[in-house]
């Protein structure tokens, strides 16, 4: 080990052969919102990693359509830049930007505000993209939701004010449940807006009941935004005392769960030597990259008081 | 086929001689320790015939009854002949060298003229004070680093556990240790093998054209032999090195009829780093060190009975403990080996071996943080029995045939987890039992003076039983199912004929032409997630699932001498065919292994190999060594993988070279040095990046399509020993006498990687920044392990 940690890293040109441009889907539907879709290329390996011109660069005139079985619809391509009058915070919530950001991109996806294509619980929605000739399928379901029977904060012994938020969860029993774990943080700033604009994964957010099926238990999660080399050490991952937040614990089938499970185990393994390269793989037939999510989200609020 | 075979078995064995004939038998030891030679010649130079001591150190000649000078050859020692009388069958033990001085400046290989005489094509002898003489890793003499240096063999990378052999996996090679199967011959991760040197006898491997009393792996054998300890007197070795130190003590249990050997070593990485670490490094809690024992016993019950106990048992263990306290793990692996062996002569031309063994390889991690405990463990547990015949009916033919069991215990994985008084299902521990039995018959012949023959027949069958749980995944939102197989329920049986033949043609000049056929069936897996051989690599066994490997071979070689047996040289060819070989499905996670079969994650494909091999060895003389070369290409196909096209190897390598020599300036010092060059190893990184939902993620290209730069390294080592002689004076002529000392020692300085390379260990695709902060960087990174390390050891001997 004394070897290993004298291990010396330097960076290298080398040759990766392969690279073939590839349309991502990024899209979801969540019980009673819209379907959403954002549409993209993939980019080669060591182009370079340009926000601005990711922004800028999402793809329109695409023919985009959901359907639940019965109903079809187009969805309409939303632009940043020419949203309808009213429907900015949504808007920005849905691109992960801010407001102010809004005029600064022209971040354009793919929506519809006919409710008739809403996400219901128990339904299953096709989609289907037409661009440059190619068409692209995908398949997910709303499953049936999970709530909590509990959420409680409790304090860390040795951080004053500080601690984890807990929650008791039942399991159902004899099926497979795939949850992924959010908060939003609802604390009002001095103009009146909350602390956190959208939600945020916590930092191992998807999980399933291969372990726990059927079990009533209770377990920790942590503060996403309680990290960094601003937080001291002892008060990383810990909730203060007085935060109010909003916790979405969302359900999803099991193809929009493997994708999530292997996207976050990339994220965490990429370059580790000791994993295999975690390919992601994903409900979308035709060759893109992304996936196609139905999420089924309970919600609750926490006060972190004893 | 079968029939055939058996009728040319029949033919040769029993054509018989017109006049009377007699047998020489006996064993062959060193006088100086008892210990017995293996591979030592006797011959009878008048009608040319001869035979090479067994493993146990025994031969058998049968030749027409006559008087004759015999010749024993044996390695390091001059040639000594004795005049027999073979009026009958007659047991003639021979004590190498106690008429004679031993040659202490040239180390000759006993059968320097097998490289051209012999059926064996693709099999190299090792001798371990050659080994000992090249340069060491930190001073610690290595068999399996010493064998990636051959023609056909390769590491996995610097470092890596286990060893390739002419593209076959790590799981391919049947590693033996006085017989018994070592599962994982690695320590630290692979930059040690569980071989300590001063407790090894021989070294012996055998990469293509395997013979039928060998299987159950498809690529090679290494055969290793411990010390039997010495017969004459109490003696002790060892050495002290920068990271370990070993002690070996042997001596008799009665003299001339049993000795005993006893082997410790153990690293004190631990120890150094307590030294260097201060109590508030986040590594202070953090640990790591391994320990080996090897013994052996052995006795002599008469003149045809002797019997063998042979044990190994090491460990490694890694500890880290969070200086805070939230968090520990420890992780500790390791092998039990034994073997008991019985060697029975029932007459001067039958020998035979019982043998028993028993090995035990597990791996554990544990880890606890806060309530939350976790227990992960992974092993094999096998009891076997093995009966071999050797029947000598004639000079010109040898027939070797036995029976082998195997009882195996696979625990792919084991897990639980707890939090406070809550226990995690964690389904149940996956236990899989088989029996695997074979049998066998060869017989390796001289047709006439120029053909000679190892034909061979191995039968063996592979069951899978119960008890056993099958799990079977459900769809979108279902549950899992499982069948569940009670004790001695039989899953699935396997079975299989595999047909060895080797033949050498003789040729003038000293030269010769062999060809190698094999066909071997593999009942065990190694599954590795890994880019890197690990220890957590788990081994399977067939099921019905997972089929046998299959696997055939042929290698056609040119053999030729220089210079009375100096300079030896070969050039071979091969092709390698794998069939159902294993690869975990893309994306799989080593938690998949938890409430299911490890099988459910497989997928199954092929693969091939072929490659030439040039090789020249001096074998003789001052300056000793080798140059080998290989060139070669192996490659994989997997319907699930790769869109199912064909892809490289992980340790494909197109070149390798390795250049291996010894120097004894006098009989103070010796040099030596190694260089190898290797064409890079492959590795998937990603093609591609993409973004979903705020993420930038990777997409990954063809696999294995990428290639790390070249592999080269030079070490170099100079060996300084204490003199040994004494000068004394003759209290009877008074004359100044040398006389040799019983306590002898030596300095061996090593430079490891002399123009500090920067060699590959591993390549990564770097993330830096926050890509929705604009700050985000992306990088190719290489990752390697060891620079320029000089190294001393100083052993010792009484």
């Amino acid at each position: 080990m004394l070897l290993l940690l004298n291990g010396c890293t330097k960076e290298v040109t080398i040759d990766i052969p392969g690279y073939e441009e590839k349309l991502v889907i990024d899209g979801q539907i969540e019980t009673d919102q819209p379907p959403f879709v954002m549409l993209s290329k993939s980019k080669e390996v060591y182009a370079p990693t340009d926000l601005d011109a990711f922004l800028n660069g999402f793809i329109t005139g695409a023919v985009v359509t959901v359907s639940d079985g019965t109903t079809t619809v187009q969805l309409d391509e939303l632009c940043s830049d020419n949203l309808p009058p009213g429907s900015e915070e949504i808007a920005a919530a849905m691109f992960g930007i801010s407001v102010a950001d809004l005029a600064n991109y022209n971040i354009c996806a793919y929506t519809s505000f006919n409710t008739a294509i809403w996400g219901q619980v128990g339904k299953t929605y096709t989609l289907n993209v037409t661009f440059e000739g190619q068409t692209y399928t995908a398949e997910t379901s709303i499953v049936q939701p999970t709530t909590f029977d509990n959420l409680y904060w409790k304090p860390e012994p040795d951080t004053p004010n500080h601690g984890f938020s807990w929650v008791t969860l039942s399991d159902p029993a004899n099926q497979f449940d795939g949850y992924r774990w959010e908060i939003k943080r609802i604390n009002t700033n001095p103009d009146g807006t909350t602390v956190d604009a959208g939600y945020t994964p916590t930092f191992n957010p998807v999980f399933n009941d291969e372990f726990f099926d059927g079990l009533t238990f209770d377990f920790a999660y942590e503060n996403p935004h309680a990290i960094g080399p601003s937080v001291p050490e002892d008060f990383r991952f810990l909730y203060p005392e007085g935060d109010s937040v909003v916790i979405k614990l969302s359900k999803m089938d099991r193809n929009v769960y493997e994708f999530l499970e292997k996207k976050y185990t990339q994220l965490a393994t990429a370059g580790n030597p000791f994993a295999t390269p975690t390919n992601i793989p994903n409900n979308i037939e035709g060759g893109a990259l992304g996936v196609w999510a139905g999420y089924s989200p309970s919600f609750d609020t926490l006060a972190c008081y004893e | 086929m079968l029939r055939l075979i058996i009728c040319a078995f029949a033919l040769l064995s029993f054509s018989s001689f017109s006049q009377e004939t007699c047998t020489l038998s006996g064993y062959i030891t060193n006088a100086k320790d008892g210990e017995t030679i293996i591979d030592a010649k006797v011959f009878i130079p008048s009608i040319s015939k001869g035979v090479l001591t067994n493993t146990y150190g025994f031969y058998s000649l049968t030749v027409p009854c006559d008087t004759y000078q015999v010749e024993f050859r044996i390695g390091g020692m001059d040639t000594e002949t004795k005049e027999i009388v073979l009026d009958g069958d007659i047991q003639f033990d021979f004590e190498a060298g106690s008429d004679f001085q031993e040659v202490d400046e040239v180390i000759v290989n006993a059968n320097a003229s097998d490289n051209t005489n012999s059926t064996n094509i693709g099999q190299i002898e090792l001798d371990i004070d050659e080994i000992k003489k090249l340069p060491a890793f930190l001073g610690e003499v290595d068999v399996v680093k010493t064998i990636q240096l051959l023609p056909g063999v390769s590491s996995a990378a610097e470092g890596g556990q286990g060893f390739y052999v002419r593209g076959g996996g790590p799981d391919q090679n049947l590693v033996l240790l006085d017989e018994a199967v070592v599962y994982n011959a690695s320590h630290l991760f692979g930059f040690f093998s569980v071989f300590n040197s001063d407790a090894v006898k021989s070294v012996n491997l055998i990469k293509g054209g395997m013979p039928a009393n060998f299987g159950g792996r498809m690529s090679s054998v290494l055969e290793v032999n411990m010390n039997e300890g010495n017969y004459k007197r109490l003696s002790v070795k060892g050495g002290l090195g920068v990271i370990s130190s070993r002690i070996t003590v042997e001596g008799p249990l009665k003299k001339d009829k049993g000795s005993f050997m006893v082997s410790g070593r153990r690293t004190y990485i631990d120890v150094l780093m307590k030294a260097f670490i201060n109590d508030t490094s986040p590594f202070a809690g953090s640990s790591y060190f391994f320990y080996d024992l090897n013994l052996k016993l052995n006795y002599k019950l008469g003149k045809k009975d002797r019997i063998f106990l042979s044990g190994y048992y090491g460990k490694d263990e890694f500890t880290f403990n969070d200086p805070d306290g939230d968090f520990n793990a420890n992780m500790p692996w390791g092998n039990g080996i034994a073997s008991l062996r019985w060697n029975h002569l029932f007459s001067s031309k039958l020998f035979m071996n019982v043998t028993g063994t028993f090995t035990d390889y597990l791996f554990s991690f544990g880890s606890e943080q806060d309530e939350f405990s976790f227990r992960l463990k992974s092993g094999i547990r096998d009891i076997g029995g093995k009966v071999d015949f050797t029947y000598f009916p004639n000079p010109r033919n040898k027939i070797k045939l036995g029976a082998h069991y195997t009882h195996h215990t696979f625990t792919p994985t084991s897990v639980s987890a707890s939090q406070e008084d809550i226990e995690f299902d964690t389904g149940l521990a996956q236990e899989l039992k088989s029996h695997e039995t074979a049998a066998y018959v060869l017989d390796e012949f001289d047709l006439n003076e120029q053909w000679k023959f190892n034909v061979g027949l191995r039968y063996s069958t592979f069951s899978h039983v119960g008890p056993f749980t099958r799990y079977i995944k459900g769809d979108i939102s279902s549950p899992d199912t499982t069948i569940v197989y009670e004790k001695g329920d039989l899953i699935q049986f396997y079975h299989g004929l595999e047909p060895r033949v080797s033949m050498r043609y003789l040729l003038p000049d000293n030269s010769s032409i062999k060809a190698g056929y094999s066909y071997n069936y593999q009942y065990v897996h190694l599954t590795s997630l890994s880019a890197v051989s690990l220890p957590t690599d788990i081994w399977f066994p067939t099921t019905n699932i997972a089929k046998p490997q299959i696997g055939w071979q042929g290698s056609v070689g040119y053999f030729r001498n220089f210079k009375e047996n100096k300079y030896e040289t070969s050039v071979e060819v091969y092709y390698k065919d794998m069939r159902n070989l294993i690869e975990y499905k893309e994306g799989a996670l080593p938690s998949d292994n938890v409430n299911d079969n490890t099988d459910n994650l497989l997928t199954f494909g092929r693969g091939w190999s072929y490659g030439a091999e040039f090789f020249l060895k001096k074998a003789l003389g001052k300056l000793t060594g080798w140059i080998g070369y290989t060139w070669s290409k192996t490659e994989r196909v997997f319907d699930d993988l790769n869109n199912g096209e064909k892809f490289a190897a992980k340790y494909d390598r197109r070149h390798d070279l390795s250049i291996v020599a010894s120097y004894e300036l006098n009989d103070r010092w010796t040099f030596s040095s190694s260089f190898i060059y290797a064409t890079g190893n492959t590795l998937t990184l990603p093609t591609a990046w993409y973004v979903q939902g705020q993420d930038l993620l990777f997409d990954y290209g063809q696999r294995n399509s990428t290639r790390m730069a070249p592999y080269h390294r030079l070490d170099i080592s100079a060996i300084w020993y204490s003199k040994a002689y004494k000068e004394k004076e003759d209290p009877t002529t008074g004359k100044v006498i040398q006389v040799k000392k019983r306590f002898k020692s030596n300095w061996a300085f090593s430079v490891y990687n002399v123009y500090n390379r920067a060699n590959p260990y591993f390549l990564y695709v770097d993330n830096d920044g926050d890509f929705l902060q604009g700050d985000f960087e992306i990088s190719v990174q290489q990752v390697t392990l060891f620079p320029i390390i000089p190294s001393v050891t100083w052993n010792f001997e009484f």
